[in-house]
This record gives structure tokens, C-alpha cells and sequence, in this order.
């Protein structure tokens, strides 16, 4: 597992926009997706979408929904996978969506 | 009397609506010629069709490895299997409809050969949708995989099609014969202009005479299991996982599995396991399905008004899946991962009905024998022949 929170310039260990925390509300959230049997899957950074957690596109529009409620406006997951080719959602990993979703909530606390 | 050509991907999936169009129209007169996959399709539309022989990349099997899923097996299947197939086809469909000399082409939506040389050859033609989900754009979150899709559709159609056409050629401008309903889709509004809902096709088709109905058990619940007929290498555990379930219910149901790849080697005792099965003879009979959300057994399986276990593998089967539970006629499971106690649970769930998923499912069972199917695509056929009369000076 690599959990480990990063330290940023902006962000501190533990603190909402932080990666290890985003990371931890995404897991819970992909464990509650309604019939996707992931209550007991482990989920990293590395995690594939696809291969790995047997998602689908509409599941990833479920957890956008899931994101949206629980950030509010801070956070368009839609918006970012909209902007991904083919290739980049057959790749697609639970850190580079942690990433997108620490660096919105930064934004938005720099305004 | 007029002159039909009808256009098939070698898949079992999109031939079997087409067949019972196929009777209808002979019915009433009308001469029906097929292109495609001329051993499969004399395999399922019968040995007096006339049929136009089409040449196919790999011998027209879709094989894909069992784990392809998701966005990956979207992709192998456009970039392996539709795009080469046009590319293979569109020769043999230009001679067929030289020969033929049809007054209108139908073809599969995934048959893009038959829409593109027609539209180059000025041939009046609808395209069939064999299942609900392309008609909702599904690609609509994900506007680079769309523009992916329609660049690599745009290549093809300069090599076989018409390049001044603009219509997307899984979508006839002449119309869209859907073998599906609102049941299904929904209410919202359809991203394509002239659709016709006609409803499944439910026909006989040529299947098992030797099935063992003396077998089936009187005393107990029928449950029919398919995973249709593209993935029968990808089912192994999913169909072990079932027979367990089944075996759990053992007292109250009887499991028959259609079991094309002869996977199953284990299921409990009366059991049946078929290779072939009497789908349409069966789902008469059965209480409720266990499927991979296929669109077609989907429809029939309603049809019938029964509900559904759904475990979708890939494709339009996770659509289909989420249409079916959003209409309330069953439960969702998860192909890779669900084990026999929760089937078992979801089989009791839409067997005693405690969701209200086999009351809907009757209801909707009554709303589709409703719809004109077979019939009402005819209709539509003449027509379209009717508005746009004979593009060859003679036959």
C-alpha cells in the first residue's frame, strides 16, 4: 500500500485536500458503490479501474455523483473524465483521480 | 413485391431478430436475400435462404481473451472486430447488391459494410439496432472516446462508403429499425432521429429437438441460465458459482444451463446442461433467468414476464443491466466477483418476488407482446420502398 500522505507546499498531513486523506474518502466510497461487491477490495494508488476493480464507465459516473455530493462544486470529476482518451481510461489508476481530486480542493482553497 | 437485402455481422446476436424479419417479409410476398457469414447464417435463418457470401477476417469468430472488459474491450472490438469486418464485407455486399438488385438494404447497425456501400450506391436502406444501449449514446460523458470512434468511422467510410455522407453510419438517415422499447430506455428523449421501437423479435428458430423436457421437475422452480452465445470462454466461475447457488436453492428450483463452451463439468444433481437449448420452449416454462444481460435474452426473457439475475460481462451488457434494474425487473450482480451466496440471494429475492421485480417484470411482459416486433418492422420496410421507389431501372 502506499498510503503515506505527501507533504505539499500547500498541504499538510491529514488536512482535507491532503493525497493519503482523498485517497481513504475515495476508497470508502468505491466500497459503497451500490452491487459492486468491492466491500472487502483492496484499493491503492495503484488500482486500476478497469482491470482491477471491474468498474465501468457508468460506475465512474456513480462515484462522480458520489465525489460531487461529498465536495460540492470544489471538485468536477465529470470534468476530468470528459478530458481522458481511450487509452487514458483503459489505464486509468485511483491515484491519478486522488490527484485530480486533491489538486481541485487546493485550487479552491487558494481561490 | 419488392426485394429485400439483408446485411448480418457473423454474430448470433444480431442474425436472430433479422431471421424473424426475414419470415415475416417472406410472408407477405416480399423476396429476402442475406450477406454475411453464409455457413452461420444458413445455420440459423435455414438452408433455403438465399444467401450472398461475404469474406470475414479470421473465419468471423470474435474471440477476445476472457478478462478483456470495459473500455479495453470496446476497443478490441471496433479496432479487431467491426472495423475489419466492413473492410472485409464491403467487397461482398457491393456484389450483392449488384446481383440482387435490392429496392431497400436492412442492416445490422454493426454491419457498417451494409450502410456504407449502400449509401455509395444510392440504395435506400435502415439500419437494425439489436440492443437498447446504443440508441441512449452511451459515449455521451466521454467525448474523446466518442471523437476516437468517429474519426476511425470517418477512415472507413472514405475507403467503402460515400465520403460526402455525413450520417454516422451505425444510424440510417432513412430510419432505425430498434428491436427494444421504452420499457427499457426510458422516457428521456433519443439522440437519434427516426427510431422505430418496434420491440424484440420473438420467432422460432431452429434449436434442440432432443432436449429431455421429462427431465424438468413439475415440483420445483425452472431457472434457465445463459451467457449467450460471444462468451463462452469467459464463464467458467461465474457458472460454477451459479450451480452452487442453485444447488443452496436445490428444494425449491431447477437449474438448466445453456453451456455453449461446454464449460461446466460439475453442477448438482438434476441439473440440466445444455450445449443447445429450446430458449423461447424453456422461458415458457422457467420462473426466472440468470443472465449476462444479452439485449436479446433480455427482451425474451421479459417477454415472457420473468424476472432477471443480471451479470453483465462487457459491452452493451452493463447498459442493458442498468436499464433492466432502473425498470425494476431485476438484480444486478457482479460478473467477476459474485460468489453462490449472494446469487442464491438474488435468485430468492426476484423469486418471491419480495422487490416487486417479477410483478414488473410481468408487466412489462405485457406491454412488449404489445409491441409489433417482426411485424412492425415489415411495415416499416414497405414503407421505406414505398417513398423511395426501385433505385435499379430492372430487376
Amino acid at each position: 500500500m502506499t498510503t503515506e500522505a505527501t507533504t505539499t507546499a500547500t498541504g499538510t498531513p491529514g488536512a482535507e485536500h491532503d493525497e493519503g486523506t482523498v485517497l481513504r474518502q475515495i476508497a470508502t466510497m468505491l466500497r459503497e458503490l451500490p452491487d459492486a461487491g468491492l466491500d472487502d477490495a483492496e484499493i491503492t494508488r495503484e488500482t486500476l479501474f478497469h482491470d482491477d476493480l471491474e468498474l465501468e464507465s457508468i460506475d465512474l459516473v456513480a462515484l462522480a455523483g458520489s465525489l460531487r455530493e461529498h465536495y460540492g462544486e470544489r471538485v468536477n470529476v465529470a470534468l476530468f473524465i470528459a478530458d481522458l482518451e481511450l487509452d487514458e481510461i483503459i489505464a486509468l489508476t485511483v491515484g491519478q483521480l486522488v490527484d485530480y481530486v486533491a489538486e481541485s480542493l487546493r485550487a479552491a482553497e487558494r481561490g | 413485391m419488392s426485394r429485400f437485402l439483408l446485411v448480418v455481422p457473423p454474430l448470433v446476436g444480431h442474425i436472430n431478430p433479422l431471421a424473424g424479419v426475414a419470415t415475416e417479409l417472406t410472408r407477405r410476398g416480399h423476396q429476402v436475400a442475406w450477406c454475411g457469414h453464409s455457413e452461420r447464417l444458413r445455420d440459423l435463418v435455414g438452408e433455403g435462404a438465399e444467401v450472398y457470401e461475404c469474406a470475414m477476417p479470421d473465419g468471423g469468430d470474435l474471440v477476445r481473451p476472457p478478462g478483456l472488459t470495459g473500455p479495453a474491450a470496446f476497443r478490441f472490438l471496433w479496432e479487431e472486430f467491426f472495423l475489419p469486418l466492413a473492410g472485409a464485407m464491403a467487397p461482398g455486399v457491393e456484389a450483392a447488391v449488384r446481383s440482387f438488385a435490392p429496392d431497400a438494404v436492412l442492416t445490422d447497425q454493426h454491419a457498417l459494410a451494409g450502410s456504407l456501400v449502400s449509401e455509395r450506391l444510392g440504395v435506400p436502406y435502415l439500419t437494425s439496432a439489436s440492443t437498447s444501449a446504443e440508441l441512449i449514446d452511451p459515449l455521451a460523458e466521454l467525448p474523446k472516446v466518442a471523437a476516437w470512434l468517429t474519426g476511425r468511422l470517418t477512415e472507413l467510410r472514405a475507403r467503402v462508403g460515400d465520403p460526402r455522407a455525413t450520417a454516422d453510419p451505425r444510424f440510417s438517415p432513412y430510419g432505425i429499425l430498434a428491436f427494444t422499447s421504452r420499457e427499457l430506455l426510458g422516457e428521456g428523449e433519443l439522440p437519434w432521429e427516426r427510431v422505430h421501437l418496434v420491440g424484440p423479435v420473438i420467432a422460432d428458430r431452429p434449436e434442440d429437438p432432443e432436449f429431455p423436457w421429462e427431465e424438468l421437475d413439475p415440483d420445483r422452480d425452472l431457472v434457465f441460465v445463459s451467457l449467450g452465445t460471444a462468451n463462452t470462454d469467459a464463464g467458467l466461475r461465474f457458472l460454477r458459482e451459479t450451480a452452487k447457488a442453485l444447488a443452496l436453492l436445490g428444494d425449491r428450483v431447477q437449474g438448466v444451463f445453456a453451456d455453449p463452451g461446454g464449460l461446466l463439468t460439475e453442477a448438482p444433481p438434476g441439473t440440466l446442461v445444455r450445449p443447445h437449448v429450446p430458449q423461447l420452449d424453456l422461458l415458457s416454462r422457467a420462473k426466472a433467468v440468470v443472465s449476462h444481460s444479452g439485449h436479446n435474452t433480455v427482451c425474451e426473457t421479459l417477454w415472457h414476464g420473468l424476472p432477471l439475475v443480471l451479470a453483465p460481462i462487457r459491452d452493451d451488457q452493463p447498459i442493458v443491466a442498468r436499464q433492466v434494474v432502473e425498470a425494476g425487473a431485476g438484480v444486478r450482480v457482479r460478473f467477476g466477483r459474485v460468489d453462490a451466496a449472494r446469487l442464491a440471494e438474488a435468485l430468492r429475492t426476484v423469486l418471491d418476488d419480495t422487490g416487486g421485480h417479477r410483478s414488473r417484470a410481468a408487466e412489462i411482459g405485457r406491454s412488449l407482446r404489445a409491441t409489433g416486433g417482426q411485424r412492425a418492422a415489415a411495415d416499416h420496410l414497405e414503407q421505406l420502398t414505398a417513398r423511395h421507389p426501385a433505385p435499379f431501372a430492372a430487376h
